[in-house]
């Protein structure tokens, strides 16, 4: 297992585990972030990752990438 | 009948709620522009039934889920309010995750419309949608929809025809088959649920979706990105947008038609002044120089101010300012914010209070509390005049002033940022930003024209109300003294000068220690216009913008003598106006938003203080630099800056130790 911050750009892996807090992991579980779903990194920017889940596409943090198990 | 509108962040609802009412409500294409819901009566073409119909605009919602939503407004309303019908705006091009919301609406037992929205987008991207198998599977209407399109083929007529039918019936919404929805209790009977309902969801769109390509590989638009919000350019691009904009506005169109417009007022006041020249001086004073002279001042900037918005509304259209608040969290991360305050802060750029209302999103108390206080930092376009005027006056017209003023409001809201954040003790150390990228667009030039009219027809209402009373009491104001005598040529005399005085003191050391100066901003209070009209007022210069010469403040020389201040000190005066507490209705939707006293009178208080020693520092430096010597009033100004200094000092040690002795807590920006 390693975090979604460790991912390459342009690969789709399935989410194993959400490791935010309460809040924070029901939030993503509503845009259908969760263990099981696909991800795929798009870029990686600044201190951001733009990720694609169910045909959106997201800028999140470095520290949410990192919660991210894949 | 009530027809509510609901859907996911971002997916039309408001730019649909304008299309099918005719309204002109504020649009952005960012999520969570929409923080509170909004009414309005359907438009009489849509409405052939002529039926009663009210369409409810509601903030958008992922979920409604009770242990994941904080968006509670979509449910407390269908409980509270109960609608006829419910319109379920849904992106074309993102059904995998909007048609969770759908389902969850299905289950309310009010009849559903589906207008799949964006519905050109979709096609674009060449991929097609079974709307009538959708339509079967989630047995309800599902019609295609452009929103931001008036023409016949943009879905809305028949949207509105199938929602009254809907509505007049007394049809009952059959739910969806999810196993265990029903009977959910606990957090993890609903999680299960969920899932459950994602499962759903996903069957219905493998079977009535087909993607060409698919949304996860990489577009031009991703390749965009990548320049657009690169960890080096991003902060250059931005500020040359800025530049570009405020160049526009205030060095090349802007004087221009501002010119035009001031010939026009010009003429009119002279024609005005001919018609009462027989009449009482004072009553012919009031009306020719207070009131038109006021009110012209301030007007005479229009031009401005409509294409300072015009620009900032196409911005908003095509996508761009999403990616800002991705450039921005870098640097908010820093002092306790995320990129989601940028948004706050980007609106607040046209007016404070639509952008203090938008720290609502932000879910982190302190955080919103801390945006709500800096957002105003922002100048606003009631703040461009007095730019305009003091860049014209002492800096030649340069579009770099007005730029230079956004990044130094940026450099204040970091800095204020820092010192809020050790003042509350925040010790979080995560705080985490997720925000969904919309697709950049071309903007609308038609959205663009409208939505500048709709600001510009409310700049004329409040100067021809707010402004113009102003204008005229303090025209009254300075004509009489407390005899109730008229002061002729001695306004230092006045009422006004005796009430603005004190305040003028408190300014010497800034440099701009007049009661005129004083009186300006105070009134600025009202609303900021009013820091330029009430200039002319005192000063009796109407004439800030010169027909003669096509340049925006003509005379400069002229104007800046009548003032009696240099530009360090004028300087000083426009940097007091932007960062010292906005105006009165800005302040008072700072109150609703920070839902804290103290937090209130504290935020209230650093603004003021704020104000004061930066413009001592630019009063002061600039005079040192300008003339080898420090400016008038330096001891009792630095006594004053380190006594605010050492206040917040104070707070500052007292909140570390406070932090030290809590536990670390954990914030989110989600």
């Amino acid at each position: 297992m390693m975090t979604l911050a460790q991912g390459t750009v342009n690969q789709t892996y399935v989410i194993r585990d959400v490791e935010a807090k309460d809040s924070m992991r029901d939030f993503l579980f509503t845009l259908g972030c969760y263990s099981g779903e696909k991800v795929t990194i798009i870029s990686k920017l600044a201190s951001n990752f733009i990720i694609n889940v169910k045909d959106a596409r997201y800028s999140i943090d470095e520290g949410l990438a990192r919660v991210i198990m894949i | 009948m009530k027809i509510a509108l609901a859907g996911n962040p971002n997916s039309g609802k408001t730019t649909l709620f304008n299309a099918i009412t005719g309204r002109q409500e504020y649009v952005g294409n960012w999520a969570g522009v929409t923080v509170e819901k909004k009414e309005g009566p359907l438009k009489p073409e849509l409405n052939r039934e002529k039926a009663d119909v009210t369409v409810v605009d509601l903030p958008g919602a992922y979920s409604m889920s009770p242990f994941t939503s904080d968006e509670s407004i979509t449910r407390d309303f269908i409980r509270d309010e109960k609608p006829d019908v419910i319109i379920n705006i849904v992106d074309s091009d993102n059904l995998s995750r909007s048609l969770f919301f759908t389902t969850q609406l299905l289950e309310l037992g009010v009849p559903v419309v589906v207008a799949l929205n964006k519905y050109d987008t979709a096609e674009k991207k060449q991929s097609s949608i079974h709307l009538d198998w959708l339509s079967e599977r989630l047995q309800c209407p599902v019609i295609a929809t452009i929103a931001t399109k008036s023409a016949h083929n943009s879905g809305l007529k028949q949207l509105a025809a199938e929602a009254i039918r809907l509505g007049l019936s007394d049809y009952r919404q059959p739910a969806p088959h999810i196993a265990g929805t029903r009977h959910a209790a606990t957090e993890a009977d609903f999680e299960k649920a969920d899932k459950k309902r994602y499962e759903f969801v996903s069957r219905i769109v493998a079977d009535v979706e087909h993607r060409k390509v698919s949304s996860a590989s990489q577009t031009a638009q991703d390749k965009a990105d990548r320049i657009i919000a690169s960890r080096w350019l991003g902060i250059p691009i931005f500020a040359l947008v800025i530049w570009l904009v405020f160049s526009l506005s205030q060095a090349w169109a802007g004087p221009f038609l501002a010119d035009i417009l001031v010939g026009w007022l010009d003429a009119f006041q002279s024609w005005v002044a001919g018609l009462v020249s027989g009449v009482n001086p004072f009553l012919s004073s009031l009306l020719v120089d207070g009131i038109i002279g006021g009110v012209s001042a301030v007007v005479g900037f229009l031009p401005l101010i409509m294409i300072l918005f015009f620009c900032l509304a196409l911005l908003e259209d095509c996508g761009y300012m999403a990616r800002v608040a991705v450039v921005m969290d870098r640097f908010f991360k820093r002092i306790g914010l995320s990129g989601k305050s940028v948004i706050p802060m980007v609106v607040s750029t046209g007016c404070a209070i639509p952008g203090i209302m938008a720290s609502r999103t932000i879910k982190d108390t302190r955080q919103r509390r801390t945006t709500a206080m800096l957002s105003p930092f922002m100048p606003c376009g009631a703040k461009l005049p007095i730019i305009a005027l003091f860049s014209g006056l002492f800096f030649g017209n340069q579009g770099w002033v007005g730029t230079s003023m956004y990044f130094l409001a940026i450099v204040i809201i970091v800095v204020s940022g820092l010192i809020v954040r050790r003042i509350t003790g925040d010790a979080s150390k995560e705080s985490y930003f997720i925000m969904e990228l919309p697709e950049y667009r071309w903007p609308s030039i038609k959205r663009a024209a409208l939505s500048m009219l709709v600001r510009a027809k409310a700049f004329i209402i409040k100067a021809g109300t707010i402004i113009l009373i102003c204008n005229a009491v303090i025209q009254i104001l300075q004509s009489f003294n407390w005899q109730l005598q008229l002061v002729g040529d001695a306004p230092e005399t006045s009422i006004l000068a005796a009430v603005a005085s004190p305040f003028a003191w408190l300014f010497i050391p800034l440099g701009f220690g007049l009661w005129q100066f004083a009186a300006a901003a105070i009134t600025g209070f009202i609303a900021k216009e009013n820091v330029v009209g009430t200039l002319a007022v005192t000063f009796s210069v109407t004439r800030f913008i010169s027909v003669d010469d096509l340049a925006l403040v003509g005379g400069a020389g002229e104007v800046g003598a009548v003032f009696g201040i240099g530009a360090a000190a004028g300087l000083a005066y426009l940097v007091f106006n932007l960062f010292t507490p906005p105006c009165f209705a800005a302040i008072g939707a700072m109150r609703g938003e920070m839902e804290s006293r103290k937090w209130f009178w504290g935020g209230i208080a650093f603004q003021l203080s704020m104000g004061y020693t930066l413009a001592f520092l630019v009063y002061q430096t600039g005079t040192l630099i300008t003339t080898g010597a420090v400016g008038t009033g330096f001891v009792g100004g630095l006594t004053a800056v380190l006594v605010i200094a050492g206040v917040i000092g104070f707070f500052m040690k007292r909140g570390s130790k406070l932090s030290e002795s809590m536990e670390e807590g954990v914030h989110f920006a989600g």
